[in-house]
């Protein structure tokens, strides 16, 4: 029998050895497979049993923090501002996901970058987990500001440093409060959410950055900086004609001005009046699509701007105008769509944008036409307070030549200090604007209200830039941008540059 | 040398082997405990980052148990190999530390099972002082095999738990009566196979081309595995079946050294499971999550994913115990704690579970190798084929090496019926062990 017991014993050893063999494809070879399959919420539930680092802003006032609580998950988040920091926090949720900063920086927050990692081993001795605190580029004040002065009304507010692209201010209402959505007891989480994604006015998108709209005679900004970039519009040429409305080849329907008003001159009248025969003309005659085209894809339309948030709006300016029609002597050549063209000129038709991108536009002329990357983060800190990372500033788009963007600056400013956005002069500081009124309808006549602007210490370089939209305010003329966007925008300025 | 004096030499040969032999058992229960102690702390550690508050209570149960059967050794089994207790005190430790980390009253239970089971195992080394006691009565025990067998399908007494029929209530307590008849049943075929070995060695029978014993020869085994074999896909244990066929083949086969009994008897199996897969849905089922468990990743195929997630999670080194997600996988703390201690112990602890059961099966087979009774030793490969095997086949279908059979992974899994039947069978090779080192110690002694 011996014999057969010696093979039985080989065989009992095969059958382990191809078991340990088995065990080392699943736990080695393929557990990063396992771990990645989207059923498999292990690595969810990880982090909800670690330690997570805080969400704080440039101030260093706790957006988002992590709390202990008594529960199957260690930890819940909770958001002490409620819904002032939503859009740019996001939630974090082991149910319903995560958005936001939560989203992208997640990885940070819970300690997984190698240079979080090194900074633990540093510490070896010192009891401290490797999570990291991200501290944003927002400031609590001003994003107070730009809340108090939307008030009760749909619309977004951004502000950002032109300089380093840095986001000073994103507030959008109507808002949600996070803290509801990330509740660990799902039950009353997954109803709310389900409540808000119903909801026909889209609370848990940012209407800074996720949604977009006309963005009305701000994008006479563009337009103008077609002109000056394609070389055919300088500060004295061409001198447009005063005239109540403006009618594009190929159609019998005219653009009119505001209220009927007579309007026309050269650049920085036409940028003061906002006049939309002027700027129709310039985009239909003067330009062609092709500048328009490249001036709105320089200034960052037809594409996501890399800001470190989840899922932005692209911004649209369409790229296709039908096939030429003619060619007429000392004219931009006429396409099937050039009426449409006309009306692109003056931010409306098939032009869309969203607060951020128009906040980039005047960015772009507030810093020597480069547009810097828009990001909400600034640092990295590990938890003994150590800085183990920053945001490298980069440019994204330059929409325009510094000569050009010095004409434009100019240009906004002297909407300031003789035109419509007149409400923005703050003494002691160079403010530059555009108002905007895009039109919806005239039965009720309504409107998005729209300003944009950029400010900094007189004779010195801007430090800000904003864009203000209101959404489907009452009224339709040509004041109703600077009526209402202006005076927010006006009090987030303020906050930005005169803390105190 | 005189008759008398070599018997003395013999004797005080024997006593030193013992001597030797128990002292070694004893460190290595030392180690063991050891080990189990660390799990158990950092186990504690790591779910609610203190120790154990029943840290004393839990230092019996580990410690004080382990150390009775050793005594037990010492008094009823003196020059039995060293191996088989701390390996068994170690799996059942291990096993016993995942159970409360996963379920704090099932440890409880446990512990209780535990303490039945070492009972057990000193009663079996008190009752059975001599192998040939068993061979004796190997039909008593061969009926008592199909009885408990059969038990779970009476009426009245038999239970359905899990879509298994094999739990039996007597009043207040639930046990399966299979895990029992594992071993009298490995008893019957080895006194029964010792009977007959000569005749089923030799090829008296033609069947066209081929030599084949006399039916009648091995008629009665064939009876006896096809109606366990038949009871048990009743029962829907195909685990246990599936252990069964094993046990019988490789008995038959070691018993007679005709490989022709091992090729009808995969050929039988490959039949029979055919059928089975045709006949019965759940059969089907699991081979079906066996190929590709995304099928149904949610239903059928939810346990064996999650026991993949769960060893995929622990990598090489494992969470860390206490540190894992547990609570995920249904029957965690039975069928499915290989995958528990895969993911907190990491490719490194579970292939340490590997190797205690492998040297398990080793000591079992080199005690069946030494011994020159050939009932003994038939019984010990038996033995160790059950232990070896059911292993394997718990832990082949956690890791998709095999379809998914519900056993226990014995000493480890939770269960008592397991616990003690597996510390009775342990007794059983304990005592073979020592008979047989009585018996020729000298080879034993040269090393």
């Amino acid at each position: 029998m011996n014999r057969q017991i010696k093979i039985l014993g080989i065989v009992i050893m095969l059958c382990y050895f191809a078991a340990f063999l088995k065990l080392n494809q699943i736990q080695v070879l393929q557990a990063g497979a396992y771990n990645d399959r989207p059923e498999n919420t292990r690595a969810q539930l990880r982090d909800f049993n670690k330690p997570r680092g805080d969400i704080v802003t440039a101030e260093g006032e706790i957006a988002a923090t992590s709390v202990v609580v008594r529960s199957e998950l260690r930890y819940q988040r909770a958001y002490p501002e409620g819904e002032l920091f939503a859009h740019v926090t996001g939630y974090y949720s082991f149910r319903l996901g995560s958005t936001g900063v939560e989203r992208v920086y997640n990885a940070e927050l819970t300690g997984r970058t190698p240079s979080l990692q090194l900074h633990e081993l540093s510490g070896f001795f010192a009891d401290q987990s490797s999570e990291g605190d991200v501290v944003l580029t927002l400031r609590g004040p001003v994003q107070r500001a730009a809340r108090d002065a939307l008030g009760g009304n749909n619309g977004s507010v951004v502000a950002l440093d032109p300089r380093t692209g840095d986001i000073i201010a994103m507030y959008s209402n109507p808002t949600y409060d996070p803290n509801v959505i990330s509740a660990n007891q799902g039950e009353e989480a997954v109803a709310v959410k389900t409540l808000l994604d119903a909801a026909p006015s889209k609370p848990l998108l940012s209407r800074a950055y996720q949604e977009r709209y006309f963005p009305g005679s701000t994008f006479k900004i563009v337009t103008a900086a077609a002109g000056l970039t394609s070389n055919k519009v300088t500060e004295t040429t061409p001198d447009y004609p005063v005239v109540q409305s403006y009618t594009p080849p190929l159609t019998t329907r005219p653009i009119k001005n505001f209220d009927g008003n007579l309007c026309g001159g050269t650049l920085f009248v036409i940028l003061q009046k906002s006049c939309n025969s002027s700027f129709a003309q310039m985009a239909a005659e003067t330009l062609g699509p092709d500048p328009m085209i490249a001036a709105a894809e320089a200034a960052g339309f037809n594409d996501a701007p890399p800001i470190d948030l989840t899922r932005p709006a692209i911004s649209v300016y369409p790229t296709n105008f039908g096939s030429l029609v003619s060619t007429p002597e000392g004219a931009a050549p006429v396409y099937e769509d050039t009426p449409a063209l006309a009306q692109t000129g003056i931010g409306q038709n098939d032009v869309a944008a969203t607060p951020l991108q128009m906040a980039l536009v005047a960015a772009g002329v507030a810093n020597k036409g480069r547009i810097m990357v828009p990001h909400v983060m600034s640092e990295i800190r590990a938890r003994d307070g150590a800085v183990v990372g920053s945001y490298a500033d980069s440019p994204w788009r330059d929409s325009m030549s510094p000569e050009n963007a010095e004409i434009l600056r100019r240009g906004m400013i002297s909407v300031v200090t003789d035109g419509t956005a007149s409400i923005l002069a703050l003494p002691g500081f160079d403010v530059g604007g555009k108002t905007g009124t895009a039109q919806l309808g005239l039965d009720p006549p309504q409107s998005h209200a729209w300003i944009i602007a950029f400010a900094g210490p007189a004779g010195q370089a801007p430090t800000i830039a904003v864009a203000v939209m209101v959404q489907g305010v009452d009224g339709a003329s040509g004041s109703t941008g600077g009526r209402v966007a202006g005076p927010i925008a006006k009090q987030v300025l303020q906050a930005a540059l005169m803390p105190g | 040398m005189t008759i008398t004096e070599s018997a003395t030499h013999q004797q005080v040969v024997v006593k030193a082997l013992g001597r030797r032999r128990r002292t070694t058992e004893l460190g290595l229960l030392i180690l063991a405990v050891l080990v189990i102690c660390g799990t158990y702390a950092l186990a504690s550690l790591g779910k609610s980052a203190s120790l154990p508050a029943d840290i004393v209570p839990f230092l019996g149960v580990i410690v004080a148990l382990p150390i009775l059967a050793h005594l037990a050794n010492r008094k009823f089994a003196p020059t039995s190999d060293p191996l088989f207790l701390p390996l068994a005190a170690l799996l059942n430790g291990l096993g016993y530390v995942f159970i409360a980390r996963l379920d704090g009253d099932l440890a409880g239970l446990q512990a209780l099972w535990t303490a039945v089971g070492i009972f057990g195992y000193i009663a079996t080394l008190i009752v059975v002082r001599d192998v040939r006691f068993l061979q004796r009565y190997r039909y008593t025990f061969g009926l008592i095999g199909v009885l408990l067998l059969i038990m779970p399908l009476l009426p009245g007494v038999g239970r359905s738990i899990n879509g298994s029929r094999i739990w039996v209530s007597l009043g207040p307590i639930g046990f399966q009566p299979g895990e029992l008849a594992k071993i009298a049943l490995a008893i019957f075929f080895a006194g029964y196979l010792v009977d007959r070995r000569e005749l089923l060695g030799v090829a008296t029978f033609r069947i066209g081309r081929i030599n084949t014993p006399d039916p009648k020869y091995f008629a009665p085994i064939l009876v006896a595995v096809g109606f366990s074999l038949i009871v048990m896909v009743f029962e829907k244990d195909l685990g246990s079946a599936l252990l069964f066929f094993v046990l019988f083949i490789v008995m038959l086969w070691v018993a007679t050294g005709r490989g022709s009994y091992l090729a009808v008897g995969v050929l039988l199996f490959s039949a029979s499971s055919y059928a089975a897969w045709r006949m019965f849905s759940h059969v089907q089922t699991r081979v079906t999550i066996w190929i590709n468990p995304w099928s149904d990743p949610s239903g059928k195929g939810f346990q064996v994913i999650q026991g993949a997630y769960a060893l995929a999670w622990g990598g090489t080194t494992g969470t860390g115990p206490g540190l894992g997600i547990a609570g995920r996988i249904p029957a965690d703390e039975s069928d499915f704690i290989f995958a528990v201690i895969g993911e907190e112990l990491g490719l490194l602890g579970a292939t340490a579970v590997l190797c205690a059961f492998l040297l398990l099966a080793g000591s079992g087979l080199r005690v069946a190798q030494r011994s020159s009774d050939p009932f003994s030793s038939l019984l010990a490969v038996g033995l160790t084929t059950l232990i070896a095997f059911q292993a394997f086949i718990i832990i082949a279908g956690v890791i998709r090496l095999l379809p998914l059979t519900g056993v226990t992974l014995p000493f480890v899994s939770y269960g008592g019926s397991s616990l003690v039947a597996n510390y009775i069978l342990l007794a059983l090779l304990i005592r073979i062990s020592d008979q047989t080192a009585r018996k020729t110690p000298e080879p034993l002694v040269a090393r």
